[in-house]
């Protein structure tokens, strides 16, 4: 990793799961495509250390990633696990959220649902009004292509607070028509 | 429409309500007079069908019957001519990204199931079929598989966002 690159404030693009990911390629390679400014070029992936396939996948899409274009980091909750250890290993995954974000000063999160991505929002929310990341950086969320009518969990608790909310489906768009940054393009995938 | 091939998949579920529902005397009557040859199945988590009663199918309907727990699926997905899956997002995608004829069954017995909702739009929108476990022989009798529309993945609207995007990020 070259210092510049981290000075230059890179794109923080959360994985998570499998569906989640699969959808993630296809907006980055899009993003990719259309990248007239040059502005999506140093981009950071965050990847769960339990998470074998999502790294994968995003690299068969998008064959140029190197190693360190990837960011390993600490699950907050593992399938099956029980709620008592989960808070722990919640609190540590939140650290790491806040520790990674205070450092590379993302200029943009995007991600889209899965549950790993909500303290990132999070942590950049926090640190942008702590003025540690600059007033322009921003906080992008869409929501799973499979929410037709009800938001995902990380989406409700994600809505109040992101810069741009992108719905896939007429029925969510009409629902939350109210919130000024709710945005429905039709299904983008 | 002939159904040569005929893949059934559950993904990662337990659903063992479709997984006797295909192997059902009605389905493999419907699928006969539909000149099914071959059928697999993907079970997942579900009970798998017995040996004997696959011989036994083969016997009566002429059908041959695989099926496995898990594997990488695109090739069978591929050689099939219509998909019978769980309302799973990614049998959903598989479907349409395929251009494959398909009929999704709906589980009845998972509770919070907001991937119906996902199934039951794509098929107002005529990308697929979607039905209870009890009228899959029904459906499969009287649908017309051919008057499914293809699917054209969001490209322009995809472009949208990322202007919306690309506007965003120079305020």
């Amino acid at each position: 990793m070259c210092p510049n690159n981290r000075t230059a404030q890179p794109i923080y693009v959360i994985l998570g799961s499998g569906g989640h990911t699969a959808e993630m390629c296809k907006i980055n390679q899009a993003l990719m495509q259309h990248d007239d400014l040059k502005q999506y070029q140093s981009v950071r992936y965050i990847v769960a250390n339990s998470d074998d396939t999502s790294e994968k996948q995003i690299r068969s899409a998008l064959p140029a990633l190197k190693d360190s274009d990837f960011i390993r980091v600490p699950r907050s909750r593992s399938v099956g696990q029980s709620w008592l250890t989960s808070i722990f290993t919640t609190l540590w995954a939140l650290l790491w959220s806040c520790w990674l974000v205070w450092r590379d000063r993302p200029k943009l999160v995007l991600c889209n649902g899965p549950g790993t991505c909500v303290p990132y929002c999070y942590a950049a929310y926090l640190w942008r009004l702590l003025g540690r990341l600059p007033a322009h950086s921003k906080i992008v969320f869409v929501e799973s292509y499979c929410r037709v009518e009800t938001l995902s969990l990380s989406g409700r608790l994600l809505l109040p607070l992101v810069d741009m909310f992108v719905v896939h489906w007429p029925a969510l768009a009409t629902r939350y028509a109210k919130k000024s940054n709710l945005r429905y393009f039709g299904r983008i995938l | 429409m002939h159904l040569s091939v005929v893949y059934v998949t559950v993904g990662t579920t337990k659903f063992d309500g479709l997984i006797n529902v295909v192997t059902s005397a009605p389905v493999l009557c419907a699928l006969q007079k539909l000149k099914c040859q071959k059928l697999v199945l993907q079970h997942g988590n579900s009970t798998p069908v017995e040996d004997s009663e696959l011989q036994l199918i083969h016997e009566k309907y002429g059908i041959q019957v695989d099926q496995y727990k898990f594997r990488p699926n695109t090739a069978d997905i591929q050689a099939a001519d219509v998909i019978i899956g769980h309302a799973g997002a990614g049998t959903c995608m598989d479907i349409l990204n395929n251009g494959k004829a398909g009929l999704i069954v709906v589980n009845d017995e998972l509770m919070d199931n907001h991937q119906l909702e996902l199934a039951r739009q794509l098929a107002s929108e005529q990308y697929l079929y979607y039905c209870k476990v009890n009228e899959v022989s029904t459906k499969l009798a009287s649908l017309d598989f051919e008057a499914l529309r293809p699917y054209e993945p969001g490209t322009e609207n995809m472009r949208k966002f990322i202007e919306a995007l690309n506007e965003l990020m120079s305020h």
